[in-house]
């Protein structure tokens, strides 16, 4: 469904993607992992055109681009099927909850309102936030603030959705219930691409996992695999330095997630 | 109307700008005394006295509806009124840039005390709290950790308050200060009222120049005054 | 002290708060969408148009308000009579024109430039994330730009808003200059038959104080109902 090849990225003179392959299928989700640094955001922004890449090609469905030649238009058509995460959830600071979700349906996809609204009231409901419909994102949690940020990229229906570190600018306490809205996500097939520093997480949702480091995709594996026989140094180093107390804390709060 | 004269408009340099050291004389002592009597104000509206902080308060919040024209015609009418009849102080014979300094200094103490109380209030308490507790004395902490942290705070809007005082300055003529404005005054007067576009107009672009001299200069200070600050924000863009 | 006069010069001047009012409101009404366009054309540094925006804005904050009242009313009339009656011949009697009309412009430039100022800092303070999440929703940058981006800069530049009416309020202490029968020319006037200066001072001061608190009651209002967005609730 989705091909990137030889995805490169400058900044000043600093390379930051020396050339990303990377595929996804349909219903895949795939975890995006990697020390910080590593060009994994910078990765997922530039899929987006946010912060556009210097060359290489993305392939969506029939759709070809090759990056240096992208048009707005070619841009547009393919955020279309897009929806994306923020890790700082960059709800509209102006608009409700429900507005947030109804924005994008209303004025971005041409929904008509009544429709809008019933499909925005559907969302907040599946991420549990129905009764915080008419607050503004000043009043919500950072949690909260994140599930409505799901809930207006999932209402979109979009082929694929990008999350961007969606739970770390998160209280720890407060990293469950997004995680667990996410795999509700995964469980309906819908195809992501996640990028996390949630081992537990990566493990038991995604269907393969990337690890970049240093601008260049390291390894890739299903999750059994990839966490208990890592195949380069690098990966073997990345999973070590990662201390007992971290994946530990992880396990607990995701775990959590799966209970509930 | 005349045409323009390009000739007149060059001229109009040479007849005003012998009056600009008593523009910047106005300008530098008003500086002055506004920066005095805005510190004490200040300090009254941060201090404990609550007589004091009543006092300064009303006086910010008084003096900010204030228009500069109706405080020079006040001072320059009323202050030789007031201390003639209350103390008997004749000072009539006063220099007239007296008057406008005082003006001035009046109205932008206000102003400054703003800008002082931000910027003190903007430095964090727990930077006196970690001088008194390293040993420094509590006058110590504030000359040598807050007030240096305050001012680069202040400065932009510092700047921005001086440039103001000079372009309110300008309205010293109007009670016949001979200063850059008043000499641009009488030579349209000695043209019967011609060739006032030319005067204004090199007059604006005098006012222009120091203009974009303070705003340089404050913008080159911050710069120096800053480097401890700015240069760990400065480097945080790249990381992706 | 003449307190008759101060009494009767104070109802006089009072008479003409009404101009005072309508030259403020004017030229912050003006100068509100202009001063946006102006911003607009800054943030997005427009060809051509741009280092024009960028000199006027400098011109008109570096010159004194009474020296740019003098400039206009020296040769706003003589240049707008040259064009519409010489070359347009519409036959406009200019110099009859009431001076309320060139107050209004003189200040309405000020203010342009000056809230193009207050619009362009505001803007740049919205987080560039608005925008990111605007696109990926599929709005289009106009859209993103008129339905998120202006709504929350109008707010956070609501206290600067307020500042520049008020300058643009003192400032037409000044108008008296152009002839105009505001709060100033009124008291001035009476005060020059029987030179009590000091009292018709103290009136416009009274007036003034007046008009200013008000009018920062009112934006500190404007500003805590636009905000309602912004009031911190105890998240539950």
């Amino acid at each position: 469904m989705l091909k990137v090849r030889n995805f490169k990225k400058k900044y000043h003179q600093h390379e930051v993607l020396k050339g990303i392959d990377i595929e996804v299928n349909q219903g895949d989700v795939v975890a995006l992992l990697g020390p910080s640094g590593s060009g994994k955001t910078t990765f997922l922004r530039g899929l987006a055109f946010l912060t556009p890449g210097d060359s290489g090609v993305i392939t969506f469905d029939d759709q070809k681009i090759n990056i240096e030649s992208a048009t707005p238009s070619d841009i547009k058509k393919l955020r279309r099927k897009m929806g994306f995460v923020f890790q700082n959830f960059n709800l509209f600071a102006n608009k409700t909850a429900i507005q947030n979700v109804e924005e994008g349906l209303i004025i971005g996809h041409k929904v008509s309102k009544p429709e809008a609204k019933r499909r925005a009231t559907e969302a907040l409901k599946k991420v549990g936030l129905q009764q915080y419909a008419n607050h503004y994102p000043s009043q919500l949690s950072g949690g909260q603030a994140q599930r409505v940020g799901i809930a207006r990229a999932a209402a979109l229906n979009p082929e694929i959705i990008l999350l961007d570190e969606p739970t770390s600018a998160l209280d720890p306490e407060l990293v469950a219930d997004v995680l667990q809205v996410i795999k509700h996500l995964a469980d309906e097939g819908k195809t992501m691409i996640v990028v996390t520093h949630e081992m537990a997480f990566a493990r038991d949702v995604a269907d393969k996992v990337v690890f970049m480091d240093k601008g260049l995709v390291v390894e890739q594996n299903e999750p059994t695999s990839f966490f208990d026989d890592p195949k380069s140094p690098r990966l073997k180093e990345f999973l070590s330095r990662i201390s007992a107390v971290n994946v530990a804390d992880n396990s607990f709060e995701y775990e959590k997630a799966v209970q509930k | 109307m005349p045409p323009f004269s390009f000739k007149f408009f060059l001229s109009v340099f040479g007849q005003v700008l012998p009056y600009l050291p008593v523009t910047l004389l106005i300008i530098i002592l008003s500086i002055i005394f506004s920066s005095l009597l805005g510190v004490i104000i200040a300090r009254g509206q941060l201090g404990s006295s609550k007589v004091w902080r009543t006092v300064s308060q009303g006086y910010v919040f008084v003096l900010r509806s204030t228009p500069p024209i109706v405080l020079l015609f006040l001072v320059f009418y009323g202050l030789p009124k007031l201390l003639l009849l209350s103390l008997n102080i004749n000072i009539n014979d006063w220099q007239k840039s007296i008057f406008v300094i005082i003006a001035l200094s009046l109205l932008f103490a206000s102003n400054l005390a703003e800008v002082f109380k931000s910027a003190y209030l903007s430095v964090n308490t727990g930077q006196r709290e970690a001088a008194l507790m390293v040993g420094l004395s509590e006058w110590q902490a504030f000359y040598r950790i807050t007030l240096p942290q305050a001012i680069v705070v202040a400065l932009p809007n510092f700047a921005n308050t001086v440039a103001a005082l000079i372009k309110d300055a300008a309205l010293a003529y109007v009670i016949g200060l001979l200063d850059m404005m008043g000499a641009g005054d009488n030579l349209i007067s000695r043209n019967f009222g011609h060739h006032s576009l030319e005067t204004y107009l090199a007059l604006a672009i005098i006012y222009w120049i120091l203009f974009v001299i303070i705003e340089q200069s404050a913008k080159y200070l911050e710069k120096y005054l800053g480097k401890g600050h700015t240069i760990a924000s400065k480097s945080a863009e790249v990381v992706a | 002290m003449n307190i008759l006069f101060l009494i009767q010069t104070f109802w006089a001047a009072v008479r003409a708060i009404p101009v005072t009012v309508l030259i403020t409101s004017a030229s912050v009404l003006i100068g509100l969408p202009l001063g946006f366009l102006l911003a607009w054309i800054k943030i997005r540094k427009i060809r051509i148009l741009y280092p024009l925006a960028v000199v006027y804005t400098s011109l008109m904050r570096a010159t004194p308000m009474v020296l740019l009242i003098l400039l206009f009313y020296s040769t706003l009339p003589s240049f707008l009579n040259v064009i519409m009656n010489q070359k347009l011949h519409w036959h406009i009697k200019v110099f009859d024109t009431n001076p309320v009309i060139y107050a209004i412009i003189v200040f309405s430039l000020i203010a342009i430039a000056n809230l193009s100022e207050v619009f362009r800092s505001a803007i740049l303070t919205i987080d560039p994330g608005q925008k990111e999440a605007a696109l990926m929703v599929g709005l289009s940058p106009i859209q993103a730009y008129y339905r998120i981006i202006i709504p929350q800069a109008l707010v956070s530049a609501i206290p600067n808003i307020g500042n520049l009416t008020l300058n643009i309020l003192k400032g037409t202490s000044l108008a008296f200059m152009m002839t105009v029968q505001e709060v100033t020319a009124v008291a001035k006037t009476a005060a020059s038959y029987t030179y009590n200066y000091t009292e018709a001072y103290i009136d416009i001061f009274i007036i003034y104080f007046i008009l200013g608190t008000l009018l920062q009651i009112i934006f500190r209002y404007l500003e805590r109902y636009l905000s309602r967005h912004k009031l911190r609730v105890k998240a539950v």
